[in-house]
């Protein structure tokens, strides 16, 4: 173990960015490690400084070492230069903490929050000297699984992930280490300690189910191989939030990371119901935290951190009740600390003026909206409740309060779009500038110039929300759309920036596919790919070619309407918001018919099975 | 509101940590600490510190120095005592005082450079000598603002002495020109000299250590800066 640190520093020597890799920051936890103990390696399968803005993963690192039996240490992806250096000098996977193989840890966590990080997935387990099937596994290697948000529809990675977690980690993990603990030593097998496992409930044993397809390679079965495995596996979530364990001391990178701050996480899922968006549903029904909690958290996370900036996280802060209070009380222990708050995921419709001012206080940056859709009538089938009126009007605000840059997020490719919607991006973008700008007298205009930036990305259908059975737009129609935006959009004021089409095809088909990725997957890393997230190293091609291998077609996967009777691969989740509530939402959707926020009406999606939240406020 | 000299160290994986995000680190320190510094005026207030002498990116230091402005009515053992308890491990304050010595009369650096290597070769001490007794060596310097310049290395080396092995390493001491006058910085002379071992013997090195053991100052009566 000495002898891989001796060479590990070195390469450090010939690497950019060195301090992704040395460890031992402030309020990393580094324990002795004792033969009863056992180890659990989190992995995030992106570089360092994403991984470490991540806030899940912060929360189960620390709560996993406040238990005495357990060492969690962090694994990150190293990144090329590095990887190449390691395998140069054949250095397996370390752990930042003790620089230790992650090959010999008890169980290798991997948390998966966007698709695209499925090939790093992939890669950190070659590097790690891992077996990559589950089926090659045996009783010398680690138990490999998955968490987070993907894990629900993640049966791409079924053939390489021991178990999967669905649902919040803070209310298993800690009896995942039991069942371990009781399992270690009984002299039983891998599979005996995942049927245990399975008993706990929220965890998803792949090799327990058997897949069968129909000839048009649709799934035939898909069902429980050995009695005690359920049919469906229900999601696990904190019922009770404002009193569920939260870290108060958190590591401080030393170099800077992409969310370089105290976060706060003020409520989690979202009352909003937009069609697209899969977080607005995995995570039912919304649970806030109070104002006396949250500012306890942030006293004492300034306290242990001495971050400079606060951020207030949640999928739309501005939908949090008590804001009003909760942004009082945390301005009057920043403001004399000269801890800037910043506020982000604000919505349009509920903006205020006050609130606006607050922020102010202490720090103005840019704003950011997300419309989501140009016309009325898609924001409409989308279920983004936001009005035109609403937008201007909030946009005469900001500029007329000196903010002079305005973000404005679309997306193109939704459901029963038309190129009438898409010319609607520009004439939205148009107006905010002409009303909501230029009506200002100015004399009154603080700032010379306005900018507003639009950013489209491409629709991609989710499991897990009502457009799940939607087809993607092929990449010709995609690329049309984004060219016919450019073109009409003609004033100098707005700059128009759109993200790649081949990835988004490549995250569809992730994202609803089926098993048989698994080994499309694995020929995609022999071929090199990796960080597919980052433009630098994507190469469609080399997928196109991965595919090809597997006599597999994407499009399959991505470009075909599936219909409401067909079994879907990740039919194995139960999120708490049964097909039922889709088929109804999607119906809606072509009926141009909006459905009322959680706290408006509440729609009976069912997630008010779980006991909690805002179901029941 | 004075100006304080924080001696520390910076050992381990922390010689990885570069200017700024050590700056960084002693600012979110001084924070958790909760200790009364006082901050530049503007629009971005910041904390006023300055570092006597930068350090290269992977090289250790037994003594570095931060000059650090404290409102009054802290005092030194304080300072020192809460600081050690919010730094990161692998960063220590050994002292706390008063500035004395201006690091505008610091002219030089004495580093212990390890070379390391897989086997041993008893010849590799003297190989290190023989080197740096050479009277020029060519070395390419960049900087900012002069671009690529050639220049000998022997101008910048004040002494190179105490060659000896060390299991089956070669370790020695380097003295180099250092501060605003005349700056060198360690692993340039490191590399040269990997580079002339690497072409002209058949001893295989796998990598170095550099660590900096003192800072110099006054060339006339060279002291120990402080
Ligand atoms: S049951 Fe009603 S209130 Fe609860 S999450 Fe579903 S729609 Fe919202």
């Amino acid at each position: 173990m000495q002898n891989y640190r001796r060479k590990y520093e070195d390469c450090l020597r010939r690497v950019q960015k060195p301090a992704r890799y040395i460890g031992n920051e402030f309020g990393s936890v580094h324990k002795e490690k004792t033969d009863d103990m056992m180890t659990f390696a989190f992995c995030f399968p992106d570089v360092y400084e994403v991984g470490m803005s991540h806030l899940g993963m912060k929360i189960l690192y620390h709560m996993l070492n406040e238990r005495d039996d357990t060492i969690c240490e962090r694994v990150f992806a190293p990144w090329d230069d590095m990887e190449q250096e390691m395998r140069k000098n054949g250095i397996p996977l370390l752990s930042m903490e003790s620089c230790s193989p992650v090959g010999g840890f008890d169980i290798v966590g991997f948390t998966l929050q966007y698709e695209m990080s499925y090939s790093n997935v992939v890669n950190m387990l070659d590097l790690a000297g891992i077996p990559l099937r589950t089926s090659e596994r045996g009783s010398g290697d680690p138990f490999i699984c998955c968490g987070g948000p993907c894990a629900y529809h993640a049966e791409p990675l079924a053939e390489l992930v021991d178990f999967f977690i669905l649902g919040e980690g803070e209310e298993v993990n800690g009896e995942i280490m039991d069942v371990y603990k009781e399992w270690r030593g009984s002299g039983k097998d891998r599979d005996e300690f995942l049927m245990s496992l399975v008993g706990l409930g929220g965890i998803y044993v792949p090799k327990f189910y058997d897949v069968e397809y129909n000839d048009d390679n649709t799934i035939k079965r898909f069902e429980p191989n050995r009695p005690g495995v359920p049919k469906q596996v229900r999601k696990r979530i904190i019922t009770d939030f404002d009193n569920c364990y939260a870290p108060e001391k958190l590591v401080v990178p030393f170099m800077e990371t992409v969310h370089d701050r105290i976060m706060l996480e003020i409520f989690r899922g979202c009352i909003r119901g937009c069609r697209f968006c899969q977080a607005g549903y995995i995570y039912r029904p919304v649970r806030e935290r109070s104002v006396k909690r949250l500012t306890g958290i942030a006293e004492n996370c300034i306290r242990n951190t001495g971050y400079e900036e606060m951020s207030l996280s949640s999928l739309s802060t501005s939908d949090y009740t008590q804001r009003q209070d909760l942004i009082d009380d945390l301005l009057d222990i920043t403001v004399d600390k000269r801890i800037n708050l910043s506020l982000p995921s604000l919505r349009v419709d509920n903006f205020s003026m006050e609130l606006m001012e607050k922020i102010q206080k202490v720090k103005k940056s840019g704003l950011t909206f997300a419309p989501e859709a140009g016309t009325q009538r898609l924001r409409d089938v989308i279920n983004k409740n936001v009005l035109e009126s609403d937008l201007i009007r909030t946009s005469k605000i900001a500029f007329g309060g000196g903010y002079n840059r305005i973000k404005l997020y679309f997306m193109l490719g939704l459901p029963t779009e038309t190129y009438d919607d898409v010319l609607g991006i520009a004439e939205l973008a148009k107006k905010v500038i002409d009303e909501g700008f230029f009506t200002i007298p100015p004399e009154k205009r603080k700032g010379r110039s306005v900018s507003i930036t639009v950013s489209t990305s491409f629709f991609v259908p989710k499991p897990f929300t009502p457009f799940q059975w939607e087809p993607q737009d092929l990449i010709s129609e995609m690329e049309a759309k984004a060219k016919y935006l450019k073109e009409n959009i003609r004033s100098k004021k707005i700059v128009y920036n759109w993200h790649n089409s081949d990835i988004s095809l490549l995250e569809a088909v992730f994202a609803k596919g089926d098993r048989r990725l698994g080994e499309v997957l694995i020929t995609a890393h022999s071929l090199g790919c990796k960080f597919d997230g980052w433009s630098d190293f994507f190469d469609y091609d080399k997928w196109i070619e991965a595919f090809k291998a597997n006599n597999i077609d994407p499009a399959f996967y991505a470009n075909r309407r599936i219909g409401y009777d067909e079994i879907l691969p990740w039919d194995y989740a139960d999120i708490g918001v049964p097909k039922s509530f889709f088929i109804k939402e999607h119906k809606r959707a072509y009926e141009g018919k909006t459905t009322p926020d959680c706290r408006e009406k509440c729609s009976g999606c069912g997630a008010a099975s779980f006991g909690g939240g805002v179901c029941f406020e | 509101m004075s100006k304080r000299r924080l001696a520390f160290s910076k050992l381990n994986m922390a010689k990885y940590i570069s200017h700024l995000d050590l700056l960084r680190c002693f600012t979110r320190a001084i924070m958790r600490a909760e200790l009364p510094v006082v901050y530049s005026q503007g629009f971005n207030p910041h904390q006023k510190m300055t570092f006597s002498l930068p350090l290269s990116v992977g090289v250790t230091s037994s003594r570095e120095f931060a000059d650090i402005e404290f409102e009054d009515g802290i005092s030194d053992s304080d300072i020192m005592k809460r600081l050690n308890l919010t730094l990161p491990p692998d960063i220590r304050i050994l002292s706390v005082g008063a500035p004395e010595i201006s690091a505008n009369d610091i002219f030089a650096a004495e580093y212990e450079v390890t070379i390391l290597s897989d086997s041993h070769c008893a010849e590799l001490p003297d190989a290190c000598k023989k080197f740096f007794a050479q009277p020029e060596v060519a070395i390419i310097k960049r900087t900012k603002k002069k671009g690529e310049q050639e220049l000998n290395l022997m101008d910048f080396v004040e002494s190179a002495e105490g060659f000896r092995e060390c299991g089956d390493d070669a370790r020695f001491s380097l003295t180099l020109s250092a501060g605003g006058q005349k700056n060198l910085k360690p692993e340039i002379a490191v590399e040269a000299l990997i580079d002339h071992l690497s072409s002209q013997t058949d001893i295989k090195i796998t990598g170095y250590n550099i660590h900096r053991t003192k800072i110099l100052y006054d060339k006339n009566e060279p002291k120990e800066f402080n």
